[in-house]
């Protein structure tokens, strides 16, 4: 049988390049969320242009739910390697692996 | 104990940890299976006046193998939601909690049931109350007809389920067994215990007295069993989103991220006594399927080379055992693989050759209704531990003779049992549990309430 659909998820995802994320879906996200953790945090900092809308903490209100990914939903980036540019992207119940060196050195640079 | 605060990890998120896992051939309804998942150990009856719960952010899950792959064939998948009718009152309940529908209840729990099988997802109950804590007579007056029994409800496909604070059912004296090792009615041999000049004497139950939450699940067996393999491998985890986020500005968290498995369940003890500290952790986020790689320590247990050392003298024979390191067949085959055919007259709960720490149930076995050994297959009674595993059977003594080599016997005839091994025991027996089983489902106990167990 097929496990469920949100395990399922992590090693196939693993393997998944940032073609399928692209960085600025990684903004959009991160903006959109506005709770986006390390990501929306760092971006502000860095003034860019798709998250300096996103002052506010706007979490979504309520508690997450345990779906797949919504529109409304944080999205959280883990950095798992600066020097490879290797990020966990989490959304929803699932997770993709984005490897983008200039997305990872521009939040490194916000996070001083 | 049996898989209480097992793991340093787990022992720290008592919400996701599992304690004990039952399976077996329910004794009132033969033509259905009963499946227990424990989780949160050691309760206080008095824990106001935030209750304990189930987590909201946890994904709890009990597992059937039902082909020999040690795959899981069925899951049974319980998510849980909580209600806060009221947030501007400290209090749990503002006047006695009658009915599940009580508006005295503030603080509140209903969860789904969803079934993942080869045909797909499906839900089988959305909304189910779970009963509150049992607080006391004034705040949950007729608990267990009010309150616990209208809890028990019944799934789109026919099978009944429950979850919520039941009585601890599991009895140990783990005061005397994590201090070194010693079983009081043997303390007199305990080599530590001897020159303190302590005499043998009766167990004491840890947990009495103490509450635990359940997801007790009833099915009809056909609905776990394909045709012609009566023989099932069932285990319970739980897992947490994997990301997150500690919100200082939100009044919740943020999870993200699919669910990774935290804990993990099957046969007890397994984590707590085979798996060494080191690797107890990792245990834990690992699937059954992969358990080859803890097969070693079960074929060459720790507590096996320990016993003759705490008591000089008394176990010979398996000292030699372990001194030739004769791997533990038995403990494999009981563990791993489930009993073969031949080994036992007329029995077998063997799943395939994949080592996997599976919780095995021949479910064409039918109850022992009438004088159950607590000791299970050891005490001839083939419907018990570990033949799946009762509320009631005795698994602390049932393994500790099992390691101390009574099993050894039945794949070496030559092996002569020390005359102590099939003595072993903790020395507590059902009655040493604060109140009883049920003898219907959910079969453990009316958890104890505050009121009455204040400490």
């Amino acid at each position: 049988m097929s496990r469920i659909d949100d395990t399922a998820s992590a090693p196939v995802s693993a393997e998944r390049e940032g073609s399928l994320l692209s960085r600025r879906s990684v903004l959009q996200g991160a903006a959109s969320a506005g709770a986006a953790g390390v990501a929306a945090a760092a971006l502000v900092s860095a003034g860019l242009p798709a998250v300096a809308e996103t002052k506010a903490p706007a979490r979504p209100a309520g508690a997450p739910g345990m779906g797949r990914a919504g529109e409304s939903e944080p999205v959280v980036v883990h950095i798992r390697d600066i020097a490879a540019g290797e990020m966990d992207v989490f959304r929803g119940t699932t997770h993709i692996r984005v490897r983008d060196k200039e997305i990872t050195a521009r939040l490194v640079r916000a996070s001083d | 104990m049996s898989s209480h605060r097992e793991a340093p990890e787990i022992s720290k998120d008592p919400v996701a940890d599992s304690t004990d896992l039952y399976a077996f051939v329910s004794p009132d309804k033969p033509g259905t299976v009963t499946l227990i998942a424990n989780y949160i150990p050691l309760e206080g009856p008095a824990g106001g006046p935030n209750f304990y719960e189930f987590g909201d952010d946890v994904l709890y899950e009990i597992h059937i193998d039902t082909h020999g792959r040690s795959e899981a064939d069925v899951t049974y998948e319980f998510r849980f939601h909580t209600q806060l009718p009221n947030p501007d009152t400290f209090l749990y309940n503002t006047g006695p909690i009658t009915s599940l529908n009580s508006p005295s209840w503030n603080r509140r729990q209903t969860y789904s049931v969803t079934r993942v099988d080869e045909w797909g997802r499906h839900r089988l109950g959305k909304g189910l109350a779970c009963p509150p804590c049992n607080i006391g007579p004034l705040s949950t007056p007729h608990y267990a007809t009010a309150l616990a029994g209208p809890a028990v409800h019944t799934l789109s496909d026919g099978s009944r389920v429950f979850a919520g604070q039941r009585a601890e059912g599991f009895y140990v004296d783990l005061g005397s067994i994590f201090d070194l090792g010693d079983l009081r009615p043997f303390q007199n041999f305990q080599v530590f215990a001897k020159g303190e000049g302590l005499k043998a004497a009766p167990g004491v139950n840890t947990p009495k007295f103490l509450n635990v939450h359940s997801i007790a699940l009833q099915v009809p067996i056909s609905r776990v069993t394909v045709h012609n393999r009566p023989v099932i491998g069932v285990w319970t985890t739980a897992s947490r989103r994997r990301a997150r986020i500690l919100d200082s500005e939100g009044a919740d968290h943020v999870h993200s991220g699919p669910h990774t498995q935290v804990s993990r369940l099957a046969n007890p003890l397994f984590n707590e006594v085979i798996v060494p500290l080191g690797k107890k952790d990792y245990w834990n986020t690992q699937r059954p399927v992969h358990d080859k790689q803890f097969a070693h320590y079960v074929a060459h247990p720790e507590l096996a080379g320990l016993l003759p050392v705490l008591y000089p003298g008394v176990f010979p024979h398996l000292a030699a055992l372990g001194k030739a390191g004769t791997a533990r067949a038995d403990l494999e085959a009981i563990l791993l693989t489930g009993i073969p055919k031949g080994v036992i007259d007329g029995f077998t709960n063997f799943t395939g050759p994949v080592q996997a720490d599976l919780l095995r149930l021949n479910t064409s076995i039918p109850p022992t209704t009438s004088n159950p050994s607590i000791f299970g297959l050891l005490g001839g009674d083939a419907a018990g531990f570990p033949n799946g595993r009762r509320v009631f059977d005795d698994v602390v003594s049932i393994e500790l003779r099992a390691i101390a080599g009574v099993t050894y016997r039945l794949i070496d005839h030559s092996y002569t049992v020390d005359a102590a091994a099939g003595e072993l025991t903790d020395g507590l027996i059902p009655a040493d549990l604060g109140g009883p089983y049920l003898s219907h489902f959910p079969y453990l106990g009316v958890p104890y309430d505050g009121y009455h167990h204040p400490s």
